[in-house]
Order: C-alpha cells, then structure tokens, then sequence
C-alpha cells in the first residue's frame, strides 16, 4: 500500500511551503547538513566528545556566523552531476590542447633559458597547489550548509586539476630536456628550502592551522588563493607568454577559470553574511588584516624567479597583480 | 589524448609530502582529526601507496558518463508505470534504504573529506578527494531519485528529512555513522570507514540489493545502487594501505581493535537493513539468496581473506557471536520492527505467507518452531479482527551502543542464547544497557566517546520526550499518522491460502 497523501508535496517537506518549485540544485543541496547547530551537540555520540567540540568551537563558535545559512547559493549552481559534466568538457579541452602541443613538440623548443625558469618556478608549485586543495577540503567539512560545501570541494579538485596538469606537463619537459625535472627533489627541495619559495610556505602551513572555519575560509578564498591566482594564473601566464610557451599561458588561462568560479561563489558568500548582518565586515577584515599581507608578501618573494625568466615580468609588476587580486575580490564583496 | 600513460607521470601529482617547519606536526595534524596510533614522524606514513590509480582527468570523463546513464535511466522510468507496478513489500524495501542512506552516503563525504585534509601522505589525500567526490555524488543521486517519486510516494520525503529527525533507526543510523566518519580521525576512518564498511557491507546493500533491485524489475535503483557500488569499490581501497601501515610499523592490534569494533557495529545496522529487505520484503519470487547466504559469500569469506591477508585475527566475537547471529539476530528485528511497525517510516511487509514460510524455513531450518510460532499467534490475532493486540502499548530496551532495540528474549526463545537478559554494565554510576556482549566491549573501548549519549529509553525515562506515552514518542519521532508504518499488504499474508478470505479489505 501507499502512503495516504495530505497534499500533492512539490518538494521536501523541510523545505516547506514553496512557492516556486525549487531546482534540481536545490532538491539535492538543501538541509543535508542537519548537524549544524543540532541541540545538545552536531554528532550523536557524547555531546563532550572531542569531535563534538571541534565543531562546536569552529564552526558554530565562530565569529563568521549568519542567522541562517541555508539561504545562501553557490552562484554556479553546480550539483556533482554539473561539476563533472563542465569539467569533463574542459578537460577535453585541455585534451586537445596537450595534443596539440605534443604533436609539435613544444617542449622540445624550449629555449635553456625558460627551461631553467621552468624548473624553478613551476615546477614546485605542485606543492603549494596542493596545500590549497587541501585548505579547501577543511572550508568544505566545515561549512555550515551544502551549498558552501560542495563549492568548497570542487575548488579542491580544482586545485588537483591543476596540480596534475603542471605534473603532467613536467614530465613531458622532463622528457624533452633533463630527467631531472621529474625527480621529486626537484620540486620539495625548493619548497623545503630555496629563499624564494619560504615566505609563501610559511604562509601556506600557518594557513593549514587557522581552523575556525571563517577564517579558514576567509584566509584561503579572499586572501591566499587571489594572490596566489594572480601570480600563476595570470603573472605566470605573461611570463610564459613573454617567454614563447603558449601552452603554458594557455593552460594558465584555463586555469582562470576554475579560479573565476571560486571568486564567484566567495564573494557570493561574503555578500550574503553582509547583508544578514554587516558588522561581519569588521571580523573578515580583521582576519585579512593578517592574512592579505601574509600572501602579498609570500608571492613578492616569488619575484626574482619571475625576473630571472629570459624575457622577466618585474617583481613589482607580480606584487601589483597579487595585490590587484585581493582587491577585485574584495571590493566584489562588498568589504572595500 | 595525451601521449604519457598516467603511470609515467603520476607519481609527480601524488609525491607531495614534506616537512612541515612553520608549524609542528601536531597542529597540522592533530590527534583529534588525524590518529597516528604513535606513529612518528610523519614520514612513516609517507610509504602509504594506493592499489587503485586514477587521475582527474579520467575521474571526469568516467564520472560524467556514468551519471548521464544513470540518470537517463531515472528519467525514463520517470515517464513508465514502473513504480506504480512494484510489488509493495519491494518499495518498503527502497523506502527504508533511502531513508537510512542517502543523506549518510554525503555525510561520509566529510569524512572522505577529512581524509583528504588530514589524511598523513600526499597520495591519500589525493584519493580522498575522489572520495569526497564520489560520496557528493551518492548523497545527490539518491536523494534525487527518491525526490522524482514524491508524488507517487509520499513517504520518499524520508530520504531527505529521515536524519533530522528523532526517529529510532535514525538515531541508530546517526549513531553509526557519526562514530564511522563525520566524528572520526582521519586514520580510524580510513579502517573502520574503507577497510571495514565499504569493502564489505556496502557491496551487501549495493551489489546484493542491486541483484535483487534487477530481478523485481526496479531498473531504476537497481542501475543507481550499481553504479554507486563502482565508485564504492574504488575508493574504499584507502583502508589497505592504512591498514599495511599500521601492521607494519608494529600496531596490529590497533587495527585489529578498530575493524573489531566497526564489524560488529555494522552488522547490527545492516542486519536491520538489508536484513529485512532480503528475506522478509523482497518478493519471494525474485530473491536470489537468503541474507544468511550473502553474508557468506560477501562479508564472511571476504573478511576471513581479509584478515588473513593483513596478519589479523578473525574477531574475538567471530565463532562465539557473530556466526551465530546470523540464524536469528535479523529474525528477531524484523518480529519487533513489525510488531513496532508505526514507528517506522516504512511499511513493514510481514513476508510471512505459507510460501514464504517454507522458504523461510528451508534457509533457516527450524525457522517455524523459533520464529514462525509468533506469527502463528500474530496471524490468529490478524484473522480473528484483533489488530490492536498486534499493536505496541510500551518501549522495548534499547542498546546503548547500537540504539536498536533490544531483541535478546528472542534470541533466548529461539534456543541461540544462554540468557534472555540484556547486558547491564555501571560506568561512573550510570546504567547502562547493551544487546549483546560485542556493544558493551565496544562501550569499554572508549567510554569518553559515548556515555554522555542518552538512548531513546533514556530520553524517554528522562522525561525529554513529554507526553510519555506512545503517541508521545510518535510525534517526538517526527512520524506523522499518514507517515506511521503499516503492514504492507493490508494482512494480506494471514489470509492466503486460507479457505475464508474475508480479508484484504481497503
Ligand atoms: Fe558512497
Ligand atoms: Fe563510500
């Protein structure tokens, strides 16, 4: 038998009595995180456990607190079918683009000079990359609703989908120049100790252990990321261009996009926690106090490899760019 | 395509470890979100090497063709009378599983999640992120699909709203879960989540659900659960590397302790589940083995290989409980679920026909004398018009570690217990009750991560849950009249068979 109906339901029953039938989007992103703010404690184990606490002083503790979030949409829109239905066509994009490369054996062409810049500055950033997909897996573990979740961790594959694409692309110059660029050495023995690369991991790890979840977020989608998206995906994209490698600007250029959704929904989500209660602009400007200069500081110290390129872009041209990057984001949020 | 195969260049993406300095290892890592049982330094953990590659670039081109045929499957049967002609007993069945799975499977998403943050080497952090994936993907898909059959099944409401409520199995399935992923570490997730639960349990649910979901004719969640199971079995391989880890640097035991009480702990659950869904709700004609048998195939002879092969032991309670249970503890749940049956979402088929039965007793021999006796007075009850007495008036215990009701009188009558009494056990003064002794090992393990917790009798007996009466504890559920479990076929079981119809009425 079925059930008896009371009346014809449009959508869930949490979601209430709607007016517009909400989307696909909404059906499978709204109210999953019933945990959050879930009295006596998010989990159902002991409400003292150690998780419980966790969450309780990050996430429900935290300074960057709404009424209700559920409110909030990520501007994309994207539910996991979405996410990979886009990616899956950018892919074959970039697909394209190695094959098109390849065939013509791009890295074979690289002069000795943008070898050796290729081998400091890009070939390292896998680590720093990966730092930021995992940042951005803790921004969405602890997000208080599925709508910035989800955003949250499809930035993270983002970020893989970068990293493995510079991977990538490193073995195939590896290949083409010197084995040695695909040792693991060549990568971490910068990012563990060459001068350039410590002002940018130390932000990094500090950035790791800023666990109240809005200033993980705030540290990482407004301060961090922009900069650090400024000096690959667009200062690195001159220099490669400068430098005659269309691929890599290409694929910068690619990776701008991916970086263009991230700024979308962020500065959607600072617009929303605004407009419930301004003075949330003191406590997100009070985290880019410290975080801002931290990120501007760490890609300036990047500026010598980009000025040892054969054909450079000038220090204070990337600090301008990091700098123009945290801007833009932060005058589209509404904190300027 | 690109011309290097992923193998030559792979290793770039995933050898990523290094040594912290800015920040120690503990405030990177700390204990609470990412267990290393002792071992350090971290580069221990940077061995850790997945039997199961894939890149993000495939993981697109895979994933976005497995949805768009998954998903042109649901809008297909969308627009047929597929639903309409399932058998009942079939939609209960696919009713319970969403209720108790969807919003779990993107809840283990924040575990995968945490993994992928606090997972220990840079490989598995790289899976995990798969995992968050895939487990974003579950969570979607099968609420998705339950939302396009709201109008023909009110009840699918449950698939969204079933873990906001208080509702028992709700707490039982939070409970798990909870304990599983959303609070777990990093490294105790990725033994009691991967190794334990999705090498095992999930393939009994999804591939021996999905069997079943095939023969009834239900395409739709038959082609949805399979497809879930592909990702499943991928990404549950970061528990064997943890696990190698573990044994190799010299902590066996720990991993022995956590799948232990993981093991145990999903039993129970899917006992309750899948249980009830293979032998009593799926339609005799379609069932292609007892839940005892695909217990056998799936999870015992999988696990006894598994421990072999990682240098553990068969767990403690393994000849002693745990085989035995399988004779009764899901006969004994699906009585009382039945017997309980408007606290539950779903409507329980009773599944007892003459037929049945027969079946019944040829997988279980001896089923009719220990079982069938109560449905023989259910029965005489149903057919003599006295329903209510089929019908609760007061609570059974539940346990303190699995939150399902305790079921031990039944276990004792059927001849498989010493004693029909619960496990009582005093821990800083407070009483506890546990189902079994593997719940209360489990309890002593680790008290600090659940004694605080009240069970639904210990929220009842507190006088949380006002008024203390049965259609109190209804309303206190989140159950609905219309929402309230009902037999599924209107008793029709009692009366086949007979000479006297009479029934079926409605
Ligand atoms: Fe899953
Ligand atoms: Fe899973």
């Amino acid at each position: 038998m079925t059930t008896m109906r009371r009346r014809k339901a449009r959508t869930w029953s949490l979601l209430g009595e709607v007016k517009r039938k909400p989307s696909a989007y909404e059906a499978v992103t709204a109210k999953f995180h019933y945990h959050f703010r879930r009295d006596p404690a998010p989990w159902e184990l002991d409400p003292e456990m150690a998780f419980n606490r966790w969450y309780l002083e990050h996430r429900e503790g935290s300074p960057f607190n709404v009424d209700d979030w559920e409110g909030y949409r990520d501007p994309a829109k994207l539910t996991y079918k979405d996410y990979v239905t886009l990616q899956h066509e950018r892919e074959l994009y970039v697909d394209g683009l190695v094959d098109r490369f390849e065939a013509v054996d791009h890295a074979a062409s690289y002069s000795e000079g943008w070898t050796d810049t290729f081998k400091a500055l890009i070939v390292p950033l896998r680590f720093p990359v990966h730092v930021l997909q995992m940042a951005s897996l803790y921004v969405g573990q602890m997000a208080p609703s599925s709508f910035i979740t989800n955003a949250a961790h499809f930035q993270a594959a983002d970020e893989m989908r970068r990293l493995q694409r510079i991977a990538y692309w490193t073995q195939v110059v590896a290949n083409a120049k010197d084995g040695a660029i695909a040792r693991t050495e060549t990568a971490r023995d910068p990012w563990e100790r060459a001068e350039a690369w410590q002002p940018l991991r130390e932000t990094l790890e500090t950035m790791l252990v800023a666990y109240d979840w809005g200033e993980a977020f705030v540290a990482l989608n407004l301060g961090v990321k922009p900069a650090f998206d400024a000096m690959v995906n667009v200062a690195l994209r001159d220099l490669a261009r400068r430098n005659e490698d269309e691929f890599m600007a290409l694929l910068c250029e690619e990776f701008d996009r991916d970086a263009a959704r991230s700024r979308a929904w962020t500065t959607a989500l600072v617009r929303y926690a605004l407009e419930r209660d301004p003075t949330l602009a003191d406590v997100v400007n009070g985290w880019l106090d410290t975080w801002a200069p931290k990120a501007i500081a760490a890609v300036e110290a990047m500026g010598v490899l980009f000025e040892q390129a054969p054909e450079p872009v000038a220090g204070e041209e990337l600090g301008e760019m990091a700098r123009e990057g945290q801007r833009e984001i932060a005058g589209a949020a509404g904190l300027a | 395509m690109p011309a290097l195969r992923r193998s030559e260049w792979y290793d770039l993406a995933r050898d990523l470890n290094w040594n912290l300095s800015y920040v120690t290892e503990d405030e990177a890592f700390p204990e609470v979100m990412s267990n290393n049982y002792g071992i350090t330094p971290n580069e221990k953990w940077w061995a850790w090497d997945e039997p199961y590659k894939v890149s993000y670039r495939e993981y697109v081109h895979n994933q976005y063709g497995k949805d768009a045929s998954v998903y042109s499957v649901n809008s297909v049967i969308a627009r047929s009378r597929m639903f309409e002609e399932l058998d009942p007993g079939w939609k209960s069945a696919i009713v319970a599983h969403y209720g108790a799975i969807a919003v779990p499977e993107y809840l283990a998403g924040l575990g995968e999640s945490r993994m992928g943050r606090f997972g220990r080497a840079a490989a598995w952090r790289n899976m995990a992120l798969f995992g968050t994936l895939d487990e974003t993907r579950h969570g979607q898909i099968q609420t998705y699909f339950p939302y396009t059959l709201l109008d023909k099944e009110p009840r699918m409401d449950w698939a969204h709203k079933a873990l906001h409520t208080n509702e028992w199995g709700a707490i039982a399935a939070r409970h798990l879960f909870d304990d599983m992923f959303t609070a777990n570490d990093a490294v105790s997730t990725a033994i009691q989540l991967t190794f334990t639960f999705e090498t095992g349990f999930t393939n009994l649910q999804f591939l021996g659900m999905a069997a079943d979901a095939m023969e009834v004719g239900d395409l739709d969640f038959g082609a949805l659960i399979s497809s879930i199971q592909t990702d499943e079995s991928r990404h549950a391989q970061q528990g064997e590397p943890t696990v190698r880890i573990l044994v190799e640097n010299g902590y066996a035991d720990v991993a022995q302790r956590l799948v232990d009480h993981m093991f145990w702990r999903s039993w129970h659950v899917f006992a309750l589940l899948t249980g009830l869904s293979m032998d009593y709700y799926t339609p005799l004609e379609h069932r292609s083995h007892s839940f005892k048998e695909f217990m056998q195939e799936w999870i015992v002879k999988q696990f006894l290989d598994q421990f072999r092969d990682f240098g553990l032991e068969p767990s403690w309670y393994w000849e002693s409980h745990f085989l035995p249970e399988l004779d009764w503890y899901h006969h004994a749940l699906h009585l009382g679920v039945w017997f309980w049956r408007p606290t539950v979402w779903w409507n329980p088929d009773a599944g007892v026909s003459p037929a049945e039965r027969e079946w019944l007793e040829e997988k279980y021999p001896g089923w009719n004398d220990t079982f069938g006796v109560y449905w023989d007075t259910i029965g005489d009850n149903i057919r003599r018009g006295e329903e209510t007495k089929t019908l609760p008036e007061t609570f059974p215990m539940v346990c303190n570690m699995c939150q399902i009701p305790v079921v031990t009188p039944a276990g004792f009558r059927a001849g498989k217990l010493e004693s029909p009494e619960p496990h009582i056990h005093i821990h800083e003064g407070r009483q506890y009750v546990f189902c079994s002794e593997p719940c209360k090992w489990i309890f002593q393990l680790n008290p600090s991560r659940f004694a605080g917790h009240t069970s639904v009798v210990d929220r009842f007996l507190g006088g949380e849950i006002q008024p203390p009466t049965i259609p109190g504890a209804l309303e206190w559920m989140g159950l609905s009249p219309e929402e309230m479990g009902q037999d599924a076929t209107n008793y029709a079981w009692a009366y086949e068979g007979l000479e006297a119809p009479g029934a079926a009425a409605s």
